[in-house]
């Protein structure tokens, strides 16, 4: 074996284009693969381990005190495999400058018990009247302006001093104090923490929440929280990425395999006087072998190496953003991860260098040295005749012919530019149906013109405060509709709720007037048209557990509404709530109008439309309308970037290949040039024999990367949580698919463009006098 | 053929070539008129093939003035000098250089194809040329499948398709056995006869006496010795 490495080591030297090739497509690869396996193991592993050592709560019901006793709910529970409470419960309204808004406030005397062992990791459990501990995760911010340590909140009229920070997983609560101090505070419901045996899916939940309220009156359950459906919420981001990112590694790693065992071939096409030199110095079969795969392996390693570090870094960094306010830690890719790669890459080089490679280890010394400079039958002669005759350019059908001559290496090519194509095609779909759904579920664009209006009577705040609106809701709306082209006004106003049984804050928009003009568009159901009725996203339901039809309780300023779902509509926010004026009514009847959306015929000139508003109610304000979001563009960002990396790799492949073909045919250029073939025909034939390629790569690739857009743009609406609509798949109108045949045409005519200036460079004389 | 005016078809002045530190020519200084066949002789290393590189725009030396038909090659960029070898000269190498995806008709083609002459013209002219050189019947052959004479004799019809100033032959005999070798001398001797002037680079000293007029020996880069010889043929 000694002297095998010198010898592989001299070879990896030699063929310095194709080992950084090699290195490159490697690292680029591998990268994607740990990036995509990271967070496809990473997705859930945080979450679960929590869960396990807390002995998280598998469904948190609420059910209302007035109806049902803690003793009937203790005797239902016994088919429950662990139950946790009956706890009393409260919701109180806040109001101070930390903590605006509604808490959930459970009474337990201890933090243990069978279910949700809680986290007390600052200060102490409260052991008596007045005191209180928070839910917070130890990840979160804990600087100026949140409660500290020792500090006081005041809530339902009374003052609580805050002794602990403790973290419930099961998020079944907000704060806890001791049950004498909730009953102080006139507990409204009971909460009830169950696991059960069988809890692995959403129907084995079901089950178990039916054996638990089994003989409980019908309406005593006023809300319930799912821990899939927390899991769901916690994974939506990584899952969101993973189909995509794994159908870019496996290409990556596909192209990476075409290129080494084209790369191997051709250095065992070339090197057979190499071949034929080592074994006339006594190299057996098997070294020669060993010379060919070392030539490869060596830059795969440091390729796969360098990939599993940045794969690292960059799924670390993904899923840091998306677990970073989870807080169950141990947010990198598992060691098995970069184990299974670091092993499994190299030796899939390896086994895509191993036939090439057993050709040189079976052919004889003579037989070498002989192959190495015999003249060689040409080969797709007939192509080549053909074209001969034809009224092309003689460097363009030159060109044409060249992929003929080497069938193995063309269709090794042709598969990575097919592979380049598909990405791209993948790629562009993607964008385009994340783009139209992000417009359709943000609606911009959907409303012309959006009108704040303040409080009446309110007056400036402070500097930049808007001022409060001088008319009425009803006058604003009339001097709306009147104004100049206006079509529709949608009168909006919200509030914020919480869904009963959980620690969901909502946003609730009541909507009058028409709010069938401002973009939503109804996927299931249909709109509401009376008082108790809303219309939620789908990713609601699905964080939530909760269908078209069912009933929900929603409380706000010690009011509480039950509302049926009644559509379901398109748009990202899973903890906002469309509902009716009429709904409104029965919590706060007289809350105005903040927000109305406005839409007005073409060629309206709106500034004139919020002057002629303003002339009648100075305090209506223009404000900005809705704005794609952030998490879209990432993707977004993350797909360009994956493309780029792809086309190269693609494009590395043609260079490749492009390289070895001038190389091995460095005496038929020096040929042409010698009998008047000029540099830029040079180029032309060479780079003409590639676009040919790229053009069939075309042609074949875009079919597959519709059929991987099909299954991956399915695949990440539901890791998001959101309903695909048809359009969201029809994505590729005749006049894309004409431009992407260009995307082969493309990464073809780069990857081939600088060996062909390099080979119209060469310099005939040498290449003829060394024969 | 030849030069209407009876001027030198090449001339070349001091012309020195350096590859790094050694020089292949020395100052070689050198005219071939129209209708001349010059042999050019020596051991290897002596730089015969550098000058034939210098002759065919090959290569451009360090120094001195290559000026070949009135072309000063000098002064010409990399297309021009392509250009220059497709309407000036043709080449002849001891390997032959076919191209062996192409058939002996399509090789011999593509010279006048790169001019831009039709494909149905240029195999028309090719096809004259096969019958001039008797490998008429090996025409839709593939270079594999032709002997080393006719490949040589394919070579030469390639080189002579575009009617060249001046015909280079880098040791045209060296790749054959004795009477293929012999089949290309006479191709070479009947083609000076008829006016083509020639350029030998050769070790075979029966190849010199047999075509040239003219021999001129090299030694370490610079010209040691000129001959008139009186043809053996």
């Amino acid at each position: 074996m000694s002297a095998v490495w010198p010898v592989a080591r001299a070879a990896v030297r030699r063929r310095r284009v194709q080992t950084v090739v090699i290195g490159v497509v490697v690292l680029l690869s591998t990268t994607m693969i740990v990036v995509a396996l990271g967070l496809l193991a990473a997705s859930s592993g945080p979450f679960d381990r929590a869960y396990a050592k807390q002995s998280g709560s598998q469904l948190t019901a609420s059910y209302d005190r007035s109806k049902v006793t803690d003793a009937q709910l203790t005797e239902a529970a016994r088919s429950a495999a662990a139950v946790g409470g009956p706890f009393p419960q409260v919701t109180l309204d806040l109001a101070q400058p930390q903590m605006m808004g509604s808490l959930v406030a459970v009474g337990r005397a201890d933090p243990g018990g069978a279910v949700d062992r809680l986290n007390v990791w600052k200060g102490r459990w409260a052991t008596k009247p007045g005191e209180i501990v928070l839910n917070r995760n130890p990840t979160e911010s804990s600087g100026r302006g949140k409660p500290q340590l020792n500090g006081t909140l005041s809530a339902g009229g009374q003052t609580l001093t805050i002794v602990g920070f403790a973290y419930s997983v099961s998020q079944s609560a907000d704060a806890w104090v001791t049950p004498e101090q909730l009953n102080a505070l006139h507990p409204t419901s009971t909460q009830m923490l169950y696991r059960f045996t069988h809890a692995a899916t959403n129907a084995e939940l079901t089950a178990g929440q039916k054996a638990v309220t089994a003989g409980l009156p019908s309406d005593a359950l006023i809300g319930t929280q799912s821990y899939l459906a927390l899991r769901a919420l916690t994974a939506g981001q990584p899952n969101t990425f993973i189909p995509f990112l794994m159908v870019f590694g496996w290409l990556g790693l596909a192209v990476a395999v075409l290129i080494v065992a084209n790369v191997v071939s051709g250095a065992v096409v070339a090197g057979f006087k190499h071949i034929g030199v080592l074994k006339s110095l006594g190299f057996t079969p098997t070294q020669v072998l060993t010379v060919y795969l070392g030539m490869v392996s060596i830059p795969a390693v440091v390729g796969c190496a360098g990939g599993v570090v940045l794969g690292n870094v960059l799924a670390t960094s993904l899923l840091t953003r998306a677990f970073e306010n989870y807080g169950a830690g141990g947010t990198s890719v598992p060691i098995w991860v970069d184990v299974v790669t670091l092993l499994g890459v190299p030796a899939l080089v390896a086994l895509s260098a191993f036939l090439p490679a057993l050709k040189a280890r079976s052919l004889s010394a003579a037989q070498a040295i002989s192959a190495g400079s015999a003249p060689r039958a040409g080969r797709g002669l007939r192509v080549q005749r053909v074209l001969s005759g034809t009224r092309l350019p003689r460097s363009v059908s030159l060109g044409l012919g060249l992929p003929f001559a080497r069938p193995g290496r063309t269709a090794l090519t042709l598969a990575a530019v097919v592979l380049g194509v598909t990405s791209v095609t993948l790629a562009v779909g993607l964008g385009k149906s994340l783009t139209t759904y992000q417009t359709a579920a943000s609606r911009a664009g959907a409303v012309d013109l959006a009108i704040f209006a303040g409080p009446n009577g309110s007056g400036p705040e402070g500097p930049g405060a808007p001022p409060g609106a001088k008319l009425t809701d009803a006058e604003d709306e009339a001097v709306l509709r009147s104004a100049p082209g206006v079509t529709s006004v949608a009168a909006m106003a919200d509030l914020e709720m919480r869904l009963a049984g959980t620690q969901s804050d909502l946003r609730v928009s009541f909507y009058r007037g028409d709010f069938e003009q401002v973009g939503y568009r109804i996927l299931a159901g249909r709109w509401f048209d009376g008082p108790g009725q809303v219309v939620v996203s789908e990713r609601f339901l699905k964080q939530r557990g909760l269908a078209v039809g069912d009933t929900i309780t929603l409380q706000s300023k010690g009011k509480s509404v039950r509302a049926q779902i009644v559509g379901k509509a398109m748009y990202n926010s899973g903890d906002e709530v469309l509902s009716n004026w009429a709904t409104l009514a029965l919590i706060a009847p007289d809350l105005r109008a903040n927000i109305y959306e406005v839409n007005v015929k073409p060629g309206t000139d709106l500034d004139a439309v919020v002057k002629a508003v303003q002339a009648k109610d100075s305090g209506l304000q223009e404000t900005e309308g809705q704005d794609a979001g952030t998490f879209v563009a990432v993707v977004l960002a993350t797909v360009v970037l994956l493309t780029l990396m792809l086309g190269t790799v693609a494009a590395l492949g043609v260079f490749n290949t492009v390289v070895l073909n001038t190389r091995e045919r460095r005496r038929d250029l020096g040929m042409l040039k010698s009998i008047g073939m000029t540099p830029a025909q040079v180029t032309l034939m060479v780079v003409t024999s590639m676009i040919a390629l790229g053009a069939v790569g075309g042609l074949l690739g875009i079919p597959v990367g519709i059929v991987a857009h099909r299954l991956v743009v399915p695949a990440m609406a539901n890791g998001a949580q959101i309903e695909l609509p048809d359009f969201m798949l029809e994505v590729y109108p005749a006049g894309l698919l004409a431009l992407l045949v260009l995307a082969g045409i493309v990464i073809s005519a780069a990857g081939a463009y600088f060996p062909a200036r390099t080979a119209a460079r060469t310099t005939i004389a040498e290449v003829l006098h060394n024969e | 053929m030849t030069d209407d005016n009876g001027q030198a078809v090449v001339q070349l002045t001091a012309v020195r070539k350096e590859y790094g530190e050694s020089a292949a020519l020395d100052g070689v200084s050198l005219e071939i008129h129209a209708g001349e066949a010059v042999a050019v002789m020596g051991p290897s290393g002596s730089g015969k093939s550098t000058l034939l590189s210098m002759v065919a725009g090959l290569d451009r030396p360090t120094s001195g003035s290559v000026v070949v038909h009135g072309d000063d090659l000098g002064t010409l960029d990399e297309k021009g000098l392509a250009l220059f070898r497709r309407r000036r000269i043709g080449m002849i190498f001891q390997f032959f250089n076919l191209l062996d995806d192409l058939s002996a008709l399509d090789n011999v083609a593509l010279a006048a194809q790169l001019t831009g002459t039709s494909a149905a013209h240029a195999r028309k002219r090719a096809l004259e040329l096969f019958e001039e050189l008797g490998i008429a019947g090996r025409r839709n052959t593939y270079p594999s499948q032709l002997s080393g004479g006719e490949r040589q004799r394919v070579a030469v019809a390639r080189a002579l398709m575009n009617r060249p100033a001046i015909l280079l032959a880098d040791e045209p005999t060296g790749a054959l056995d004795t009477r293929a070798g012999e089949q290309v001398m006479d191709l070479l001797l009947d083609l000076n006869q008829i006016g083509q002037t020639l350029l030998l680079v050769t070790h075979d000293q029966q190849l010199a006496t047999r075509c040239a007029s003219r021999v001129i020996d090299f030694v370490d880069g610079q010209i040691a010795g000129e001959r008139s010889l009186e043809r053996t043929a």
